[in-house]
Order: structure tokens, then C-alpha cells, then sequence
């Protein structure tokens, strides 16, 4: 996964995660604060500047990840651009318009959703999620959540790798020739997976009981250098953020 | 179906979350108790959320000739349980927010209560349904999976009509929009995930058998017939 690849390579890897995220959260807010669609698009190019010029997030990766998204994004601002109308009753019909006048408030939408995703993209792309789940035990989440969370991190790359076997496997027997036999081949492939969750956790809770573990599943924190310099120049950075997203209009 | 980071307004960002958290906190309540009755259901609900992450990423082959992935929403709600369902869901998308840069934190609530609140309960309350009704297994399935699809995406499409109503015809013509916009992908796939799940639950039946009686998705007559 190419945010995993950044997120443990990039040069702010060993930051605090509690400088990372409440510098992502106070993006978030700037965002929602900014008055203007310029607004928050400046919002976003300065995210985006601090994850590729700060973290060292390589530009093209930085686009790789956000291509999905942004192609998203557009979808969801043509969809806002059409209006239905259906006249003064219903048996007349429907006729789709621009909502020309709307314009303002879909860019201003639309840059805001923009802004919000590069926030997140800082945090994913420069904060391991191992370090995000011991930030979210810091913000004591239940414990029952937090150990959802450490599984399914520790297992899907296991359960990834299973299903890239076998797909090449059920390829290699031409398993995926057309759509009939695609779909069959995936609903056997995802019957198989469904009993190897079902063998892998008794395994994995065998192995815990094995070794006494009784409750839930606890690591020592990473420990991170100048935290208390890192989370005061975040939290200056973050406050400047949302001042400028305030103040211009 | 996800909606995208920042694209809701901020009081639905906030009122989706509240909404969501019940169900999430229930969900946690409903597993503390299971995995008290039953240690090995921890590992199995955490390993339950990486098989519905790794879902997510399987292309399906769609109609119109694109791609799009399974949801597992109604395949999990039978397997796992609509109420665990609440908290693997909420993992699985904060999880594909964060790795994959799909869905989003402020929107994660809304998500929550569409993909992993709305679509299971809706799934399960069919599956049983047919179940009493004495339908064919394989028949329960389809309709559980694909009509739970189809209510996940007609929530979606409320949440946004709710956020954007349309200027001139407000809610309804907002809602007839998107569900418009989204019946173009949603309609074939809900359909392809439904004969999917069938696929699934008919090759856990004819060669795990026993797993499924453990889980309780078939009684044991099911199997023998």
C-alpha cells in the first residue's frame, strides 16, 4: 500500500503521532472555517506543501494516492452541478438544469472537501497506523475497539497476500475467462477466505492463551523524541492554519 | 458509496456521528459479552475486519463493463452477526480512510451509519425474514446481500439529499437525483453481490459445513439436506 510505504519511510516518521494528527485536525477545522472556495483551496496547497516539502512525500506518490479520491470528488461535484425539476406537478415530467446559481456554494463545497482531504492525507501519508491506534489508546478509546483495530492491521496483510495467491492461482487455471466463471471463482475464493478467518482466529487465540494473555492486547508505546517540541510547533502551525482560514474571507 | 472527506457539511458531519455512536456502542457491548462467553470470538471478529477490508479491495465484474468491489455487508451481517457488525464496520472504514484515502474522518459517521449500521441490521432482519417464510437458503442469501445493498445506497443518497437539497425541488428532487446517479452502478452490482454471496454461502455449505453450524448461520437439518 503505497500511504503505508510513505507513511514509514517519510522524514517526519519518527514526529510524535500527537503532533501529526492535531496538526491534520486543525487542517480539518481551517478547512470547514475557510469563508471562501480560494480560501480553502489555499488551505489545501499549504497541506499539501507540508506533506511534500516537509515530510519529503514523494510528489508523484502524493498524487498516486490522491487519485482516486480526486476522481471521486469530481463525480460528486458534477452530481451537485445537475438539478432535477419536476415542474408544478409530478405527471408533467422531469427536466434536468445546471444550477447555475448554486455555482458558488459547489465550488465552495467542493474546495472544502478538497482541503479536508489533504488533512487526511498528511496524517496517512506521514503517520504509520500502528502509531494512529496508539494515539486513539491515548484519546481512550474502549479497549474492545482499539483491539479490533490492532487484528485486523496485523492480519490483513496476511489475508491480502492469501488473496493475491490465490487469484493468480484461479488465473493461471483461467478461472477469471468471463464474467460467469470470475464470479464464481471470486465466490469460491471469498468462501475459502471466510474459513481461513474462521481457522486463523482460532489459531491466533490459541497462541495468545498459550502465552497468558488474558485481556487486551497491549504494546509498549513507540517513544517519540521532542514530543512536547514537536505537538507545540504543530499546535502553533495549526492555530496560524485556522487564524488564516478566519480572517481571509 | 462512501461519501468523500469534507463533503458534508459540518452540523450532518456532527449529527451522523451522534447517530452512529449508539449503534457502535452497542455493538461493543454485544461483542465485551461474547468474547467473555467465548475468549476466541476476539481474535475472530478482529480477523472478521481484515476479511472485510480485503473484500473491498477484490474487483468485481460489473454490467456496464467497469469494476467495483463487494461490500461483504450482507455476507458479514450473516456470518458475524448485524450487531458486531456496527463496530467491524466503523475499523474497516476508518481503516479504508486512512490507507486507501476512501471515505473520510469527518464523513466516517455517516459511512458508519449507511454501510455498517443500515446495511447489516437491513440484511439480517431479511435473511430471518425469509428464513420464516421458509424460502429456499439460497434465495434468503441473494435477497439479504443484494437488497441490503441497495438500502445501503438509498441511504446514502438520503444523507446527501438531506445535506444538499436541491434549490428548487428541495429534498425529494435532491433524493431522486442521487439515488438516479448511483441506481446507474448500484442496481447491477447489488445484483452481482447477491449472486455472489450465494456462491460464497453455497461453497461454505458444501465444504464447511461445520464452521457455519458453529457460527449458527444453518442448523444442522440445513446442512443435511
Amino acid at each position: 500500500m503505497l500511504t503505508e510505504l510513505s507513511a514509514y519511510t517519510n522524514r517526519w516518521r519518527r514526529v510524535t503521532p500527537t503532533a501529526k494528527g492535531l496538526f491534520s485536525l486543525c487542517g480539518m477545522i481551517a478547512a470547514f472555517a475557510a469563508g471562501s472556495s480560494r480560501t480553502a483551496l489555499l488551505i489545501a496547497l499549504m497541506l499539501t506543501a507540508a506533506a511534500i516539502m516537509g515530510a519529503g512525500v514523494p510528489p508523484m506518490r502524493y498524487l498516486r494516492v490522491a487519485a482516486p479520491a480526486l476522481l471521486f470528488l469530481v463525480t460528486s461535484a458534477l452530481s451537485l452541478l445537475v438539478s432535477l425539476d419536476f415542474g408544478h406537478n409530478y405527471a408533467t415530467g422531469v427536466s434536468l438544469h445546471l444550477a447555475g446559481p448554486e455555482m458558488t456554494r459547489i465550488a465552495h463545497v467542493c474546495c472544502r472537501s478538497l482541503a479536508c482531504l489533504t488533512a487526511l492525507l498528511f496524517l496517512a501519508l506521514t503517520t504509520p497506523l500502528p502509531d494512529i491506534i496508539s494515539l486513539l489508546r491515548l484519546c481512550k478509546l474502549p479497549d474492545t475497539l482499539l483491539d479490533l483495530m490492532t487484528l485486523c492491521y496485523r492480519t490483513l496483510f496476511v489475508l491480502s497476500e492469501v488473496v493475491h495467491e490465490t487469484l493468480t492461482a484461479q488465473s493461471a487455471r483461467l478461472g477469471y475467462a468471463s464474467v460467469a466463471i470470475s464470479l464464481r471463482s471470486l465466490g469460491v475464493l471469498i468462501a475459502n477466505l471466510s474459513v481461513q478467518v474462521w481457522q486463523r482466529s482460532q489459531a491466533l487465540h490459541l497462541a495468545a492463551v498459550a502465552r497468558n494473555n488474558d485481556g487486551a492486547l497491549l504494546f509498549l508505546p513507540p517513544d517519540f523524541p521532542h514530543a512536547t517540541r514537536s505537538i507545540s510547533r504543530a499546535a502553533i502551525s495549526g492555530i496560524l492554519l485556522i487564524a488564516l482560514a478566519v480572517t481571509l474571507p | 458509496m462512501h461519501i468523500m472527506e469534507g463533503f458534508l457539511p459540518v452540523k450532518h458531519a456532527i449529527g451522523w456521528s451522534i447517530a452512529a455512536a449508539p449503534f457502535v456502542g452497542y455493538g461493543l457491548h454485544v461483542i465485551n459479552k461474547r468474547v467473555k462467553e467465548n475468549p476466541e470470538q476476539r481474535m475472530l471478529l478482529g480477523v472478521a475486519a481484515a476479511f472485510t477490508f480485503v473484500l473491498s479491495a477484490l474487483k468485481l465484474p460489473s454490467v456496464t463493463g467497469s469494476c467495483s468491489h463487494p461490500t461483504g455487508t450482507g455476507l458479514g451481517a450473516v456470518l458475524f452477526g448485524p450487531t458486531a457488525m456496527a463496530p467491524i464496520g466503523a475499523v474497516v472504514l476508518l481503516f479504508q480512510a486512512i490507507l486507501l484515502a476512501h471515505g473520510g474522518l469527518t464523513t466516517l459517521g455517516a459511512n458508519i451509519f449507511s454501510m455498517a449500521i443500515v446495511g447489516p441490521f437491513a440484511a439480517a432482519a431479511i435473511f430471518r425474514l425469509a428464513k420464516s417464510v421458509k424460502l429456499a437458503f439460497g434465495l434468503s442469501i441473494f435477497l439479504a446481500a443484494s437488497l441490503a445493498d441497495l438500502l445501503t445506497y438509498i441511504t446514502t443518497s438520503a444523507q446527501l439529499a438531506l445535506a444538499f437539497p436541491d434549490p428548487t425541488g428541495g429534498f425529494t428532487a435532491s433524493f431522486v437525483k442521487f439515488s438516479a446517479v448511483f441506481a446507474f452502478t448500484q442496481m447491477p452490482l447489488a445484483i452481482i453481490e447477491g449472486l455472489l454471496t450465494v456462491v460464497v454461502m453455497n461453497s461454505l455449505l458444501r465444504f464447511n459445513a461445520r464452521e457455519l453450524q458453529e457460527m449458527k448461520v444453518t442448523a444442522p437439518e440445513t446442512v443435511r439436506a
